[in-house]
């Protein structure tokens, strides 16, 4: 016995050390690929804090829009001391002088002329760049149904797990000026742990949103981000993160996706991250509508890819294979993260009226041309788009101009409005073909609507119209073999089939497009193709080359349904599709927003639109390629001048077989300015080089993408803000990431979008 | 009982073995001397020399008059410094981040701008930090700044004689 004694010994320390060395590399190694909570159930993490505030305060935001509230003068450059040059921020340094001189000096009144445009302009709507918006879901505050996850009943009667997250609060500011909105987003992370962390955060801003300002703010301390080509910013905040510096980067992974990253969050620590952008409000019938993204909807990827953006469940990062991926709680889970928003308005008209149906609100009226709303703190939970619609006064606003200069040259943005002529001609037979989206996203309220719609829609077609039904999952299927006649009998075994369908399984839109593009055209009607869908797909690029390419005559319309669409996808299908959007919330009237659809397409469209500047040397307008012009759409085309023109703008187009030719009598000089105009048109020309790049890859787009977002300091899918703490180094190791969970959009079945165990 | 050992430890002689015992003891306690206390998330150190972050102090100062606005331009010349972030200065006046010229940070030259209307009693005088830039600096070399005041002014918009003056800050 004595003998083997150390033989005992030298056994258990063997494979004591075998154990205690596997374990810290295996340990180390998982750590170095996914140093997540993936492993981790968060829950088990030790966290300091897990109550939920109702209202939190923001003492940075707060703080932050108390500075603010010192410039808010909007206008033209004026007297500065000699020497001194503007700042060169787009956004803000003709405000930042004007106040500074107003204060230092004299300032130059502007003219008679001017004031009158301004006037005019500051009423003169923008729809989002091209697109013609048929109609605008709003949908009408109910109360929720208790199984709807995540919904507010549902925390108020079922025991939901608190899952702690770093993300406490967003708050929303957005202040509209005449069609621009320019929004300031604070989002307060904080650190519930109790060891570091980096927070990962997915969420959505509108896709046309020119974001130029970053901000980190620790404690009383703000830091600005700079702008860097993205690679260059990702390995700068790679590095920070592993020296333990506070670091934050902002990247765009679609144009209506963003990822905001924080490192090094030391437990109990807040940090806020402010982000700032300028977008134009889309105009519809006279209405403004102001749309602000609370949650990115869950996608579907098809196999294979890989750039996509997945959708996983909350802890199990990784699972999608995708490379962004957005984390889902479960019905059972929440969070404490909520939102505030206010939204200013300044409408340089009478308001007439105004009306949100996605939220509850407080509203304050200061005087005929100013409202203010902001969100009811009861209906906090951001988990579908807030709906903001203003209607102004005057049936119809006027086509018009607004400009702005600095030393980068002139921008311009011009509206016209369609002819009147064009709502007395009737229209061609049509070929209509409604596809559905039956897919697990559709599941219940969704594909409802998108049957009703449809249901409507067959009923109203006319004698000598076609139509077919398409459906679309995994696969695609066809009502009939080709067209058939609109007659009464066709229609009712067509609602028939429509009444049949259901939402399951994945979103291969792909098969919707074939089925609907790929058959031969009848030249003796006009083909119109409806997409009714809630565009929940990873791969928008594909899909939007695939339009472009088998479109041929056709024309799409997109029917966003449910309550926190993909916007851009769905914007995008009517633009590239050469028709229009409609948007159609889960307690929408289906039947409405058809007709109206119905309505607008009963008139010929003005095709082959031209336009004559006169005077006005004009460059780089966007949208390169004019859409045709419907009844009740204004076309906004926005570009770059040189010099002042008082001679008229003349376009022409042809409608039913004629020529019609318009002027419009608009002037450079003395034109209303708007000093974001520059950031819009950057943003556009972005967008414009984005698109070329789907349809005609080539590597130069990226550069001249890059070109553009760095001399105008704008985001895009090259480029990122980054933010460094360089004074301070964080104490221990660089943290474990934590992807910030999200609820599923309201009226989205967790169960048949989110994959499970 | 048997129990199962290793045959090395039979074969080979006492001191060999008495060597590999000595190594596996000293591995395990070097594994757990430097274990990651948590979560196992901590990375390599730093590797020297490779990349370094840090901060420039920018001071303006306006001797006995209020500086109300300022315009400088701040360059890291030699090509080893990135600016990674700008933030305000220390007087309430200039707290907020000043906006840079985004074509010009793209060779890493900063122009920044800021005024404040306040009265002259509640706007900084003598030497006052008005921001600092963060900064990396990558590879041995250490980096080169230029600094130029382009112009400051008081309350009355009229330009006043100034200095401006840089200092590097050693992280916490």
């Amino acid at each position: 016995m004595k003998s083997k004694l150390p033989h005992i010994f030298e056994c258990w320390l063997i494979v004591a050390a075998i154990v205690i060395a596997s374990s810290f590399l295996f340990g180390c190694a998982n750590s170095k690929h996914a140093a997540t909570l993936a492993e981790l159930p968060a829950e088990k993490l030790a966290f300091e804090n897990d109550s939920v505030p109702t209202t939190p305060p923001s003492t940075s935001a707060a703080a932050a829009a108390e500075s603010k509230s010192e410039v808010t003068v909007r206008g033209t450059r004026q007297s500065f001391p000699e020497g001194i040059a503007p700042p060169p921020h787009p956004s803000t340094s003709p405000e930042f002088f004007e106040l500074f001189s107003k204060r230092a000096g004299p300032t130059r009144s502007r003219n008679g002329y001017a004031r009158i445009n301004q006037a005019l302009d500051r009423g003169t709507p923008l729809s989002d760049e091209e697109i013609w918006v048929i109609a605008r879901g709003g949908d009408v505050v109910q109360h929720r149904d208790d199984d709807s996850p995540g919904s507010g009943a549902l925390l108020a009667k079922v025991e939901q797990k608190q899952i702690p997250m770093p993300l406490k609060h967003t708050d929303v500011r957005a202040n509209v000026s005449g069609y621009i909105g320019d929004v300031e987003v604070t989002q307060q992370f904080h650190n519930p742990y109790s060891s570091k962390i980096e927070a990962v955060y997915i969420f959505p801003l509108p896709h046309n949103a020119a974001v130029n300002e970053f901000i980190m703010t620790i404690g009383d301390r703000r830091i600005r981000g700079i702008i860097r080509e993205r690679k260059e910013a990702e390995e700068i905040y790679q590095e920070a993160k592993r020296q333990g510096y506070v670091a934050s980067l902002l990247t765009e992974e679609r144009p209506n996706i963003f990822t905001q990253f924080v490192a090094n969050i030391e437990p109990g620590q807040e940090i806020d991250v402010n982000i700032k952008y300028l977008h134009t409000l889309s105009y519809v019938d006279g209405w403004y509508e102001f749309v602000f993204p609370m949650v990115v909807g869950p996608r579907f990827n098809p196999a294979g890819m890989t750039e996509g953006v997945g959708t996983v469940a909350r802890g199990k990062q990784a699972a999608s294979g995708q490379k962004t991926e957005v984390s889902y709680l479960a019905p059972d889970e929440q969070t404490a993260h909520n939102i505030s928003l206010s939204v200013n308005v300044d409408a340089g008209v009478k308001i007439e009226e105004f009306e949100c149906k996605s939220h509850e609100i407080i509203h304050e009226i200061s005087s005929p041309e100013h409202l203010t709303v902001s969100l009811n703190p009861g209906d906090s939970l951001p988990n579908r788009d807030f709906i903001l619609r203003y209607r102004v006064a005057g049936e119809q606003i006027k086509s018009s101009l607004l400009t702005h200069k600095d030393e980068r040259g002139g921008f311009f943005s011009l509206m016209l409005f369609p002819p009147k002529e064009l709502a007395t001609l009737p229209r061609q037979p049509m070929e209509m073909v409604f596809v559905i989206d039956c897919s697990g996203s559709m599941y219940g309220r969704p594909i409802a609507q998108a049957k009703a719609a449809v249901e409507r829609g067959l009923s109203l077609l006319e004698a000598g119209d076609t139509f077919q039904v398409i459906s679309f999952s995994m696969s695609a299927s066809k009502f009939g073999d080709k067209p058939v006649e609109a007659t009464r009998a066709n229609a009712k075994r067509a609602i028939s089939y429509v009444e049949s369908l259901n939402g399951e399984g994945g979103t291969m839109m792909i098969e919707g497009i074939k089925a609907a593009l790929d058959f031969p055209h009848d030249s003796e009607r006009l083909r119109f193709v409806c997409f009714l869908t809630d565009g929940y797909i990873g791969n928008e690029a594909e899909i939007l080359s695939e339009i472009r390419k088998r479109l041929g005559p056709s024309r799409i319309f997109s029917f966003g349904i449910g309550s926190a669409v993909n916007r851009y996808l769905i914007e995008h299908m009517g633009k590239t599709g050469r028709g229009a959007v409609a948007f159609l919330g889960p307690n929408d009237e289906a039947a409405q927003i058809m007709e109206d659809f119905f309505e607008r397409i009963s008139h010929p469209a003005l095709t082959d639109v031209r336009i004559n500047w006169g005077g006005m040397r004009v460059a780089e307008t966007f949208p390169g390629q004019l859409p045709d012009l419907f009844v009740g759409r204004p076309l906004v085309v926005t570009g770059r001048f040189r010099g002042d023109a008082d001679t008229p703008i003349r376009f022409s187009g042809n409608a039913g077989g004629e020529k019609l030719q318009f002027e419009v009598p608009v002037t450079t000089t003395g034109a209303a300015t708007n000093n974001g105009l520059a950031s819009i048109w950057a943003r556009m020309k972005i967008a414009e080089l984005a698109e070329q790049s789907i349809y005609e890859p080539n590597p130069s787009w990226a550069g001249q993408i890059k070109k553009v977002a760095l001399d105008y300091s704008l985001m895009s899918s090259f480029t990122a803000f980054i933010a460094v703490d360089s004074t301070r180094h964080t104490a221990g190791a660089e943290g474990t990431t934590v992807p910030v969970s999200v609820p599923v959009p309201e009226g989205v079945k967790y169960e048949t979008t989110v994959p499970g165990e | 009982m048997r129990l199962w050992t290793p045959t090395f430890s039979r074969s080979l002689p006492f001191s060999f073995r008495f060597n590999v015992l000595t190594l596996l003891t000293l591995l395990t306690l070097l594994t757990l001397f430097f274990r990651p206390a948590t979560l196992c998330a901590q990375q390599p150190a730093s590797e020297e020399g490779r990349s370094r972050f840090s901060a420039v102090d920018i001071y303006v100062d306006s001797k006995n008059a209020p500086l109300a606005a300022y315009q400088i331009e701040f360059s890291a010349t030699n090509g080893v410094a990135k600016i990674v972030g700008i933030e305000g200065g220390d007087s309430a006046a200039f707290r907020e981040p000043p906006f840079y010229d985004g074509k010009a940070i793209q060779h890493d030259r900063v122009i920044i701008a800021a005024f404040n209307t306040a009265s002259a009693d509640k706007l900084p005088s003598g030497k006052t930090r008005i921001a600092t830039i963060h900064l990396q600096v990558v590879g041995d070399q250490p980096p080169q700044f230029e600094l130029k005041l382009q112009v400051a002014a008081n309350p009355d918009g009229n330009r006043i004689s100034a200095e401006a003056t840089f200092e590097e800050r050693k992280s916490e």
